[in-house]
């Protein structure tokens, strides 16, 4: 009965910009992948299709969602977010280290990172959350106690794994939903010197080693130059080696010749910036401004707190993924493994973002007030 | 089951949404600022180091010139030495290394010296094992081939070949080719500008040194390109500016006067002798035939590539030797030229008028002057200068310098017009200087006090007259030519690689010497005679078909004890140095030789015989070269006057 709920109402309302927006980022990034990959030879020189691969799944999977009135969502919301949190305990058992950390889960050859998911399913929750509980009056702490403890479990889980660029999303997430709601000053206040006295004991107590390293090597990037900030360093070196026009198409030097590591996953952007210089860079930053403002858009216009604070959710992974992996590759943030949406190689990754456009372009088709709620499934 | 929309309130989030959107852009704007920053702003500096990091200038080896003697044989090349580089940490003790010491073919001993080296380093700190280390050098060619077929198999082991000089004559004519050492830090100061780097090979003697700047070469260098983990990329057009390559230029080729095997013969006749010198010189053009002194040192041991501790041992022996391997005898040691010397002080004798050469002394053994008496070898009776000078009375001279008016300026006077006390120019080796004493000279030395004694020593080429054996081979030349002084030449001309000539020295006559031909005819016989009469020094040194004209010379040394030498070798230190000096065929010269034997005693008995076996080698090349080879050997030298007042038999 999928293919019932989509009303014809619904169809004319298909949300164009936000599709053509995806689909120009995801055909740049498999374009584009097709360059950072061209310096290997094997497997990896064909990532590009195995990406092409991911879209297309992706896409469908997107469309089934699509095809869900989201409102069904909303009361399968928490189950949604336990069963997030349960794969995200069943990594502590099963998962293979991969350099140094515990994201994966295989099954068979198939892998994958339930972290990337558990993003969406917070959105749902704390969504779920903020619908049942509309305030006129300006919300305290306490009252936000609950979505940040849904936050704080999934994000603690996913430090320890240890991925802090993954956690970090969670928690940016998280604040920017509650800066969606009304907050008294008094508690923002609050909340700002908790943060900061807080922040030395996370620096002392819970980030490891690796990860100061990171951190400290932003603050001094030209220190390391050779081991931990290699990465850094040959990075904004390809993005500067662009200039205004770039080398043009597969004539990155930075990347042809190998000191851009990670160039399909963490790394594309360096990789385009090269070759297509500021126009084509700006161009890149603009489509995901569009992309995020749009969603902000369509949350506007959604006409249940529901459909909002999900809109603003999935803006929210899809901004800060790209502002994050922006910053980090060139240079105003540590280096993280966050990966650009729908530009990054990555089965995970891409699925994601890709259900966060699906649930965008959900929310966008059924604002208008007509569309009868759903029946129960 | 409602029918009915229920929508939530969404009121509460109305005015945010628009703050959120600001927040967004606002970030948006820093991340386009900053990407303004780096590709606009720093765009340059940032295209320059992505363009430093791919692109590496690599030096491209040049090759040293080659040496050859005046028939093309070489006499300095330089060939590649194997050396074998391991990796420590990396290679296999178990599996690789029997293999590798079992191709390599190493003897028990060494396998355990190496086995132990490479334990060491395996157990040591530090980044040394993880880098290849020299593990031997210059391994045989057949190690090398048996290496390489078994490549495969021998991870973390390389041969790298590196050009080392090689002298295939190795001791014969050492000195004058000289040999090359590794610069060391102070000289690599002053070279650097001139394009030197560590580890580069100098010429440290002889003609290596000389002509260093024509031998080496230029190196070249290329841009290419290398990816992050330093391997070499193709391509880099475009990305390359021009020029992208240099060609290193070869060293020039020198074609030398000198006969490799002359030399060879020159050795051979040297045999029997410990220490010594001799020169060959074609008397019509200056130009060094053979240069040779003994004891010699393998050039091919100091010059590298079997190693440092070879290198070592070789400076050693070469150094702590009381013979003194290291100083080239003919150019760089001065000797007391003895009885060689009687033709100059004749002419000094003849030329100022002062005697008849018809006018006979009698020698009885020794001449008595003040309270002094000066030996002569034996009772010669009376003797006319014909006699004197090929029968080498000493008396007959003391009595010039006594009581003729030959004093020590006159000689020294005429010593110097051929040449004799002053450098010659060759360029080759530190040159000693000689001395012809003179009055002034003298009194200086002896703090004010001059006798005439002094004079009768330097009238006999003994006292503090001393010379080189190419000084006086080039003063026997000019004796031999009649009067023509040349510039010695040992480099004929400078060749490209490909053995096209550069640039050819022709003959260079540093003076005609104004001597009368008459008195020159008058010494030229009276060198014959010294040879070919009965009563001559040289007389039974003599060699049938070897026609010479000459004079022997028996030089005594100052009573002192050698430095370095132990008690019971004194003996040998305080003989007399043996000469010869003379020229050859005696009618039409052809070349000049001189031999010294240092401390070998009498000159007719030690040196003459050595002179004679070089100059019939000299003879029997010429034959069996053919008359061609002599016409090319005389080159320029056919315009120059000519003697044609040899002496008579």
């Amino acid at each position: 009965m999928i293919r019932g709920d989509v009303s014809p109402r619904a169809r004319d309302h298909f949300d164009w910009p936000l599709f053509i927006a995806a689909a120009l980022i995801a055909v740049l990034g498999v374009v584009n992948l097709y360059s950072a990959t061209s310096v290997y030879q094997g497997v990896r020189a064909e990532l590009y299709i195995s990406q092409i691969y991911w879209l297309v799944l992706g896409g469908i999977l997107g469309g089934i969602l699509v095809a869900i009135d989201y409102r069904h969502l909303e009361r399968l919301g928490y189950a949604i977010y336990t069963f997030g949190v349960f794969s995200l305990i069943l990594v502590f058992i099963f998962a293979k280290d991969l350099r140094g950390s515990k994201r994966w889960i295989e099954f068979g050859s198939f892998r994958f990172q339930p972290s990337e998911f558990m993003k969406v399913f917070l959105v749902i929750a704390l969504a779920k959350f903020l619908h049942d509980d509309p305030r006129s009056e300006g919300r305290t702490l306490k009252d936000l106690l609950v979505p940040a403890l849904l936050t704080g479990v999934p994000a603690l889980l996913i430090l320890k794994q240890p991925d802090l660029g993954t956690a970090s999303i969670h928690v940016l997430v998280f604040l920017m939903i509650a800066a969606l709601t009304r907050v008294r000053w008094k508690s923002v206040l609050t909340f700002v010197v908790t943060v900061a006295c807080a922040l030395p004991l996370i620096w002392n107590y819970v980030l490891l080693d690796y990860q100061k390293a990171r951190v400290t090597v932003f603050m001094r990037p030209e220190d390391d130059i050779l081991k931990t900030g290699w990465h850094a360093h040959h990075s904004r070196v390809a993005i500067g080696n662009g200039g205004l026009f770039g080398n043009g198409y597969m004539k990155g030097t930075q990347n042809q010749f190998n000191f851009l590591p990670d160039q399909f996953s963490d790394f594309p952007f360096p990789v385009f910036a090269e070759e297509w210089g500021f126009a084509g860079s700006v161009l890149l930053v603009l489509l995901y401004g569009f992309l995020c403002l749009w969603s902000i858009r369509i949350a506007s216009l959604a006409k249940d707190r529901f459909g909002a604070v999900l809109s603003v959710g999935c803006g929210a992974i899809l901004f800060w993924h790209a502002f994050i992996n922006a910053g980090m590759v060139c240079g105003i943030l540590p280096v993280v493994g966050v990966t650009l949406p729908l530009f990054s190689y990555g089965g995970s990754s891409v699925t994601t973002m890709l259900m966060c456009v699906a649930l965008l372009m959900n929310v966008s088709m059924r604002r208008y007030s007509v569309v009868p709620a759903p029946d129960r499934l | 089951m409602s029918l009915v929309v229920q929508r939530s309130d969404v009121s509460e989030f109305r005015r945010r949404f628009r703050w959120i959107a600001l927040a967004m852009v606002v970030l948006q704007l820093v991340l386009i600022g900053r990407l303004f920053q780096l590709q606009i702003l720093e765009g340059e500096d940032n295209k320059a180091i992505a363009r430093e990091n791919i692109v590496r200038r690599i030096t491209l080896a040049t090759t040293r010139g080659i040496i050859r003697d005046r028939n093309g044989k070489v006499l300095s090349a330089s060939r590649p030495s194997y050396n074998l580089y391991v990796v420590p940490e990396k290679i296999d003790m178990q599996v690789v290394w029997p293999k590798l010491v079992e191709y390599l073919g190493v003897g028990v001993d060494e396998r355990a010296r190496l086995e132990a080296l490479l334990t060491t380093i395996r157990a040591s700190d530090g980044p040394r094992k993880s880098q290849q280390i020299l593990l031997k050098e210059d391994i045989s060619r057949d190690a090398v081939a048996t290496l390489r077929t078994h490549d495969a198999e021998l991870p973390f082991v390389d041969v790298v070949p590196v050009p080392v000089r090689y002298y295939p004559y190795e001791e014969v004519g050492a000195h004058a080719l000289g040999y090359m050492v590794e610069v060391d830090a102070e000289k690599l100061n002053q070279l650097r500008s001139a394009g030197y780097v560590e580890g580069d090979r100098v010429g440290a003697t002889g003609i290596e040194r000389a002509w260093e700047s024509y031998l080496r070469g230029t190196r070249g260098w290329e841009k290419v390109l290398v990816d992050a983990k330093g391997r070499r990329r193709p391509g880099g057009e475009g990305i390359i500016e021009e020029p992208r390559r240099v060609d290193p230029i070869p060293g020039r080729d020198l074609r030398l006067t000198l006969d490799a095997d002359i030399q060879r013969a020159i050795d051979k006749a040297m045999r029997g002798e410990l220490a010594g010198g001799v020169a060959l010189i074609d008397v019509r053009t200056g130009r060094i035939i053979g240069l040779y002194s003994k004891p010699s040192y393998d050039p091919n041991a100091l010059s590298g590539g079997s190693g440092k501790q070879v290198i070592r041992d070789a400076f050693r022996r070469l150094y702590s030797d009381p013979l003194k391997p290291a100083l080239d005898k003919t150019i760089s040691g001065a000797y007391p030229p003895g009885s060689t010397f009687k033709p100059f002080t004749a002419l000094a004798a003849l030329e100022k008028g002062l005697i008849d050469h018809r006018q006979a002394t009698n020698c009885r053994g020794a001449l008595t002057f003040g309270k002094r008496t000066f030996r002569c070898t034996h009772v010669h009776g009376p003797v006319d200068l014909h006699q004197a000078i090929a029968e080498s009375c000493n008396v007959y001279f003391y009595r010039l310098a006594a009581e003729l008016g030959v004093g020590m300026d006159v000689i020294a006077e005429m010593g110097q017009r051929f040449g004799l006390g002053a450098r010659t120019g060759l360029g080759v080796n530190a040159e000693a200087a000689g001395r012809m004493p003179t009055r002034a000279w003298m009194t200086l030395r002896n703090k004010g006090q001059f006798r005439l004694g002094f004079g009768l020593n330097a009238a006999i080429g003994q006292g503090a007259t001393t010379v080189t054996v190419l000084q006086l081979a080039l003063a026997y030349a000019a004796l031999a030519n009649g009067g023509t002084l040349y510039q010695p030449q040992i480099v004929r001309a400078v060749e490209t690689s490909a053995g096209t000539v550069v640039q050819e020295f022709a003959p260079r006559v540093r003076r005609q010497i104004d001597v009368s031909p008459e008195n020159f005819s008058l010494v030229q016989k009276a060198l014959y005679a010294g040879v070919n009469s009965e009563a001559g020094t040289a007389f039974k040194a003599r060699v049938l078909g070897v026609d010479m004209a000459g004079k022997t010379g028996t030089a005594q040394v100052s009573h002192k004890l050698a430095r370095g030498a132990e008690a019971e070798r004194v003996w040998y230190f305080n003989r007399e140095h043996a000469w010869f000096a003379g020229y050859s065929p005696s009618r039409a010269p052809e070349v000049a030789v001189v031999v010294l034997v240092e401390h070998g005693g009498a000159g007719g008995k030690h040196a003459a015989p050595v002179a004679f076996e070089v100059v019939r080698a000299y003879n029997e090349l010429a034959r069996e070269r053919g008359p061609r080879a002599g016409v090319n050997n005389a080159g320029n030298a056919r315009t120059q006057p000519k003697p044609d007042r040899g002496g008579s038999p």
